[in-house]
């Protein structure tokens, strides 16, 4: 494990009777990439607004590079940040908003030059230079943005939905010229953001939250493999969560039929939560699948088609098949005893993951 | 909107602005006239013009008015623009309610009692009655209206903005001088036009705390008209209304410029 450059320490933040921050603990190891996923007013901002240095927590601790940051004013802090409203300096160009925080260091001018032409043409905006910000579009400004920060080569840079105003194309582009240049220059990134997908192609690390606690930690891969609930399945990715019962070790019950699964640990009889991806359904013949379901609708996504179907106690069910199928007919489905997951109510993290090194090698 | 009210909306419009500057034209109508009173127009003539421009106690008074309002207009933009500052950056909103209050209160009293006030005030302090008790007073009267033309620039700008400068490493004194300050200049240079012409016309302030020894434009005029009306008023008043004129083709001028150089972008080295 390489050395943490920024921990949070059971961090409160209340405004007035408001919790906004609920004990907070986050490790964020040098040079990697972490996302912040959640929704909106879940206090994303507020994380990187604390890091950052414009919010003082109620209680608890920052620290950087180990040494408590708590009450280091903003300029002082070598983080830089993309702001979601990008705040850009209307007053200046293109070129003096990019060299702002190298004229504030006193960087000689050749020095700046160089620079800020680089990073401009990092964020595909050579030529540029000389435009006023109100002369740029909402994508141009965010870039702009991202280009006045990454001029300083930070530590840390923390990125407040860097993204969300590019268009498809260029939003893809941008992830991986994001994710490139943080491994190339070894930046650790803290990346803000309510699009999950985007969260899972980028990550090293996601953290969930919601209302001011994180929910879930880990990469992207365990986050979608082992939601550790009913909030986090249903927020990464699209999924089948039905209620179920768990009989014993590795056997659970749902829509009335027992399967074989995966999981263990939980008390005989314990009710549960059971998720089935849409991409882990197989549509077979009705004889060979493990449930029996009718064809609702299907819609073609491109690279697949969305299929719902009911099963005969009326639960819905989505697939995700590679193959069209017709609607109104009566198909299998056929899924394997790891692709289902089973969630305890109200189970925290620190017990799921407990419970998982009881049973897992 | 129907022809008919449109119609009717113009020729209101029309008539409002034919009564608010029918009197200043007659006025000045009658400066060019060569009889000696108002009673009616009886043919072209400079000599009013070259009366006053020889009358070396009013060019001398025009001068000092002059000085007066562009003195008191600079140090007042200077402190109303700190006390701007002040109000934007006060956090309880109480306080900076009080304090924004307070500031208002001063607009909105009348003239008579701030001059009177005043009065009392200078006599108490035993301070002389001259140039320097009026130009305080200017000063004391601008403030308000400064601040009151600087603080909705502060208030529209983007708090994130000055957030991304300290992110960046500005220190408070960056912050101001490099980003604060550009975003409020157009604000700044209209409180200071504003407080230029209130000092100009002001007439009751100036009444009150004006000794024997200064005199400005509007105290004279006032005088001489007390006296009968002279047709070197009515001259007087035709070159003030030229110059106000040339005030807002330049003001107007001035906020161009700078709305372009800001669209521009201020051009590197
Ligand atoms: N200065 C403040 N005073 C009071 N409440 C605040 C303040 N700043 C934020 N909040 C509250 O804190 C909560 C979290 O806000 P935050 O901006 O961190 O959300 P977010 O996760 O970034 O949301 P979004 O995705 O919409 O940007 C919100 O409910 C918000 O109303
Ligand atoms: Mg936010």
């Amino acid at each position: 494990m390489s050395k943490p450059i920024i921990t949070l320490k059971h961090v409160y933040k209340n405004y007035g009777d408001t919790n906004v921050l609920h004990d907070i603990n986050m490790t964020l190891e040098a040079g990697k990439f972490y996302t912040l996923l959640g929704p909106s007013g879940s206090g994303k901002t507020t994380i990187l607004r604390t890091i950052g240095g414009f919010v003082t927590p109620s209680s608890g601790d920052v620290l950087f590079d180990g040494q408590r940051i708590n009450d280091l004013p903003a300029n002082k802090r070598q983080v830089n940040t993309i702001f979601q409203d990008y705040a850009l300096f209307p007053h200046m160009d293109v070129y003096d908003n990019v060299a702002f925080g190298l004229t504030i260091r006193k960087t000689p001018k050749e020095v700046i030059e160089k620079k800020v032409l680089r990073a401009l043409k990092l964020v595909q905006l050579s030529g540029y230079e000389d435009r006023s910000i109100s002369e740029l579009s909402g994508g141009q400004q965010q870039r702009v943005a991202i280009a006045r920060a990454l001029v300083n080569e930070p530590q840390v840079l923390l990125l407040d939905e860097a993204l969300s105003a590019l268009d498809m194309k260029l939003r893809k582009e941008m992830q991986v010229e994001l994710r490139d240049l943080q491994q190339r220059l070894g930046i650790t990134f803290l990346f803000v953001t309510h699009d999950q997908e985007e969260a899972l192609a980028m990550s090293d690390e996601i953290f969930v939250m919601d209302d001011g606690k994180i929910l879930q930690s880990g990469t992207p891969v365990d986050i979608y493999d082992e939601p550790v609930n009913h909030f986090v399945a249903n927020f990464i990715g699209e999924s089948n969560i039905v209620p179920g019962k768990m009989l014993s070790d590795y056997r659970v019950e749902f829509v009335n039929k027992v399967f074989e699964c995966a999981d263990a640990g939980m008390k005989p009889d314990e009710n549960v939560e059971v998720v089935l991806r849409p991409e882990d359904l197989d549509i077979v013949a009705p004889d060979a699948g493990k449930l029996v379901v009718t064809i609702d609708t299907q819609l073609f996504r491109g690279d697949y088609y969305e299929v719902i179907a009911y099963d005969d106690d009326h639960n819905e069910w989505l697939i995700h098949s590679t193959n069209p199928t017709k609607d109104d007919q009566r198909v299998g489905l056929f899924f394997e005893p790891e692709d289902i997951h089973v969630m305890r109510y109200g189970e925290s993290e620190q017990a799921f993951d407990a419970r998982l090194e009881t049973y897992e090698d | 909107m129907t022809k008919k009210t449109k119609w009717f909306a113009n020729g209101y419009l029309t008539l409002v602005f034919v009564l608010l500057y029918v009197p200043i034209f007659y006025l000045i109508m009658y400066s060019f006239s060569t009889g000696k009173t108002m009673s009616h127009y009886q043919g072209f003539t400079w000599a009013h013009y070259v009366a006053l421009f020889q009358d070396a106690r009013m060019i001398q008074i025009a001068l000092d008015t002059l000085l007066l309002a562009l003195l008191s207009a600079l140090i007042a933009t200077a402190i109303g623009s700190l006390g701007a500052l002040g109000i934007y950056a006060t956090k309880k909103r109480q306080t900076r309610n009080a304090l924004l209050s307070l500031n208002n209160i001063l607009m909105v009293s009348p003239d008579v009692i701030i001059g009177a006030s005043f009065l009392i005030f200078f006599t108490f302090l035993g301070i002389g009655l001259g140039f320097g008790s009026v130009l305080m007073s200017h000063i004391a009267f601008e403030i308000p209206i400064v601040v009151l033309m600087v603080l909705p620039r502060l208030q529209e700008m983007s708090t994130t903005m000055i957030d991304a400068a300290e992110d960046l490493g500005a220190s408070s004194w960056q912050v101001l001088s490099r980003v604060i300050l550009p975003a409020i200049i157009p604000g700044i240079l209209a409180g200071y036009f504003m407080a230029f012409t209130y000092s100009l016309d002001d007439f009751a302030v100036t009444f009150f705390v004006t000794g024997n020894g200064f005199e400005t434009l509007s105290i004279e005029i006032y005088a001489r008209a007390r006296q009968g009306i002279d047709l070197e008023v009515n001259a007087l008043s035709g070159i003030l209304f030229v110059f106000a004129l040339l005030l807002v083709v330049g003001y107007y001028l001035l906020t161009q410029y700078t709305a372009k150089r800001q669209k521009a972008g201020v051009k590197r080295p």
